[in-house]
């Protein structure tokens, strides 16, 4: 609409609505309650078809109230008689000119009924989502203004009440229906910003795609993808896209394809496009912040696993090269000790000495070697291996459960671990009588491995050995669990993914 | 023919069998060496030694694998089963598998081996 257009209709809609006032100002006035009410309907198609014409430029609806109303005040804000005119100066005349001004109206107002109705079957038929309901007014008002024109028109004669009272809150309905349009449509700008902040972080296009369909009101809304070398777009199924497109600003070439309805309201789709591209990057830097944490998680795993290797190859080497050597010393003093009895009794002495010496070394490098990692876990699994720490614990401990199973050396190390710095634990803070270890799968794809004591408690999940702990066991994605009230013993859980 | 004098000591580590051959020899065993599992099958059927001093980290099979084929033929010989390590380093494995026994290799004697021979069944390491 040109600023001279939109002029001379305001001009136009001041002057009806000044006409009206003067008219219907009461020491002036001739009117009845009745006639002002018709008179505020056309007034509100006017206004209704301005500002619609305004907001919506490509719609014909707001033309077409714009003409209602202009057409309406001129009939029926007439003042019969005395008062000075309506916008058009007719309807101070005669009786028969009167009657002749309305029947011309009610002609008029048919043809427009007409057309209204033929723009309404062609369009409904090809309309979808948002242009359907846009002519929701188009559909209360084609029949109500032909209603009106038979009404009123001098064409039939109905009783006053529904002629001068009921009619005119029918038709009000119009104007109304418009000012609903505009309210939801800024309803879904608001609708859109509340799906976007209520979309789950990470959420998949699928899901960006349901809330914006749903904000918007428009069930056919989809995402589509560019096609390589940039020939037109596909949608998720794959099916070339031939309806409005919008483009999403750095998702690398995905549109939005909405229904045309929502042309009306430009403003709504560049809102909905940049919302959807806010969602998209904040999906993709989610995905990225994702990834990096698999990458931590999986390095961290890589980290752990490689020391575990590390660890089974200085055990290794210190059995097949130490132990082996320390061994073999031991046999050799023995030896020389038996052929030195008796010919020199402080040689005897002195290699018997040295024997010792080899046979405490090798206990020690046994112990060492152990610890290192233990040897049992790999030739056994964790069934001798917990087996083994319960028997050198010096706390009094039993074995509930442990599967006869053999799991991933990184996740049977994480287990003996817990046992072992648990048993360990026991031994040194907790004053307890007793301890008990259970290992056992708590339901597919966990392992849970407890051990309890009845101790004083009071165990400190910040400790150092604790959280050394805690970190080991997340290093297999586990968690670790510690319940240690003061004087009601401890309960250290580790629950362990594996498969 | 099996002799319960026979011993066949099964271990990777040349030296350990070079010593434990002086020590056994000198006890007056007669000492055949494997260094890994299958020359040790190979070596009990053709010397049919009355005991297998059979170490358990060997290259190609553990020493349980090579017990339970041991165990397998006539009349086989009594096995014991050693290593660097502690017996409970192998949990139930060593009282599970065919083996008579375990003996840490730094308290190898030959008065150790005899007392294994003489508590095996009749007929077992014996012709």
């Amino acid at each position: 609409m040109n600023r001279a257009l939109r002029a001379a209709l305001a001009a136009g809609a001041t002057a009806a609505v000044g006409c009206f006032v003067w008219s219907s100002w009461l020491p002036n006035s001739q009117y009845a309650p009745v006639e002002i009410s018709f008179a505020v309907v056309g007034l509100s198609f006017m206004v209704a078809g301005i500002a619609a014409w305004q907001r919506w430029p490509a719609s014909r609806l707001g033309l077409l109230f714009t003409i209602i109303g202009y057409l309406w005040n001129p009939a029926f804000s007439g003042c019969n008689a005395s008062c000075p005119a309506n916008v058009l100066l007719i309807g101070n005349g005669s009786r028969s000119a009167w009657n002749t001004l309305g029947t011309i109206a009610a002609l008029v107002g048919l043809v427009i009924t007409g057309i209204v109705l033929t723009l309404i079957v062609r369009h409904w038929r090809s309309a979808r989502g948002w242009s359907r309901r846009a002519m929701i007014p188009l559909l209360w008002i084609a029949p109500a203004v032909g209603a009106e024109n038979i009404l009123t028109g001098s064409l039939f004669h109905f009783p006053a009440l529904v002629t001068y009272a009921l009619l005119p809150l029918l038709l009000l309905a119009g104007p109304v229906l418009f000012v609903i349009s505009t309210v939801r449509a800024r309803t879904a700008g608001g609708a859109l910003g509340t799906a976007i902040v209520d979309l789950e972080p990470g959420a998949s296009p699928g899901r960006l795609r349901d809330a914006l369909a749903r904000a918007l009101g428009d069930s056919t809304l989809q995402l589509a993808f560019q096609q390589p070398g940039g020939a037109g777009h596909l949608d998720t199924l794959g099916q070339a896209v031939d309806r409005s497109v919008a483009p999403i600003a750095g998702s690398g070439g995905t549109v939005l394809v909405y229904d045309e309805g929502l042309e009306l309201e430009p403003q709504l789709v560049k809102l909905t496009a940049a919302a959807a591209s806010m969602a998209l990057e904040h999906t993709r830097l989610q995905a990225e912040v994702q990834a990096q944490l698999e990458q931590v998680r999986a390095s961290r795993a890589r980290l752990v696993e490689a020391g575990d290797a590390e660890r089974r190859r200085l055990e290794r080497d210190l059995h097949d090269g130490a132990q082996q050597r320390l061994v073999t010393l031991s046999l050799a003093l023995g030896m020389a000790r038996d052929r030195a009895a008796g010919a020199d009794p402080e040689l005897e002495a002195l290699i018997d000495s040295a024997g010792k010496e080899a046979r405490e070394a090798l206990t020690e490098l046994r112990e060492l070697a152990r610890g290192i990692h233990p040897a049992v876990l790999t030739e056994t699994g964790l069934t001798g291996a917990v087996q083994a720490l319960v028997e050198r614990s010096p706390v009094a401990a039993t074995i509930t459960a442990v599967p006869d199973e053999r799991f991933p050396a990184a996740i049977e190390a994480t287990a003996y671990f817990v046992v072992s710095e648990a048993l360990a634990n026991v031994a040194k803070h907790a004053m307890a009588d007793g301890a008990q270890v259970t290992i056992r799968r708590r339901r597919p794809g966990r392992l849970v491995v407890e051990v309890s004591d009845d101790g004083a408690g009071g165990a400190r999940p910040e400790g150092s050995g604790l959280r050394g702990l805690a970190d080991r066991v997340a290093s297999v994605g586990g968690v670790l669990r510690v319940d240690s009230p003061p004087g009601g013993g401890t309960r250290l859980e580790a629950d362990i993914p594996c498969p | 023919m099996q002799s319960s004098a026979a011993i066949l000591i099964v271990d990777d580590h040349d030296g350990f069998r070079a010593f434990a051959r002086v020590m056994l020899e000198a006890d007056g065993f007669t000492v055949t060496e494997a260094a890994t599992g299958a020359e040790a099958t190979e070596a009990a059927r053709t010397v049919r030694p009355g005991l297998v001093l059979l170490d358990i980290g060997l290259p190609d099979f553990d020493g349980f694998e090579v017990a339970r084929r041991l165990a397998g033929q006539a009349g086989g010989p009594v096995i014991v089963l050693t290593s660097t390590r502690e017996a409970s380093d192998y949990g139930a494995r060593i009282t599970s598998s065919p083996a008579a026994g375990f003996l840490p290799k730094d308290q190898l004697s030959g008065a150790a081996l005899r007392r294994f021979l003489a508590r095996a069944p009749t007929g077992e390491g014996r012709t």
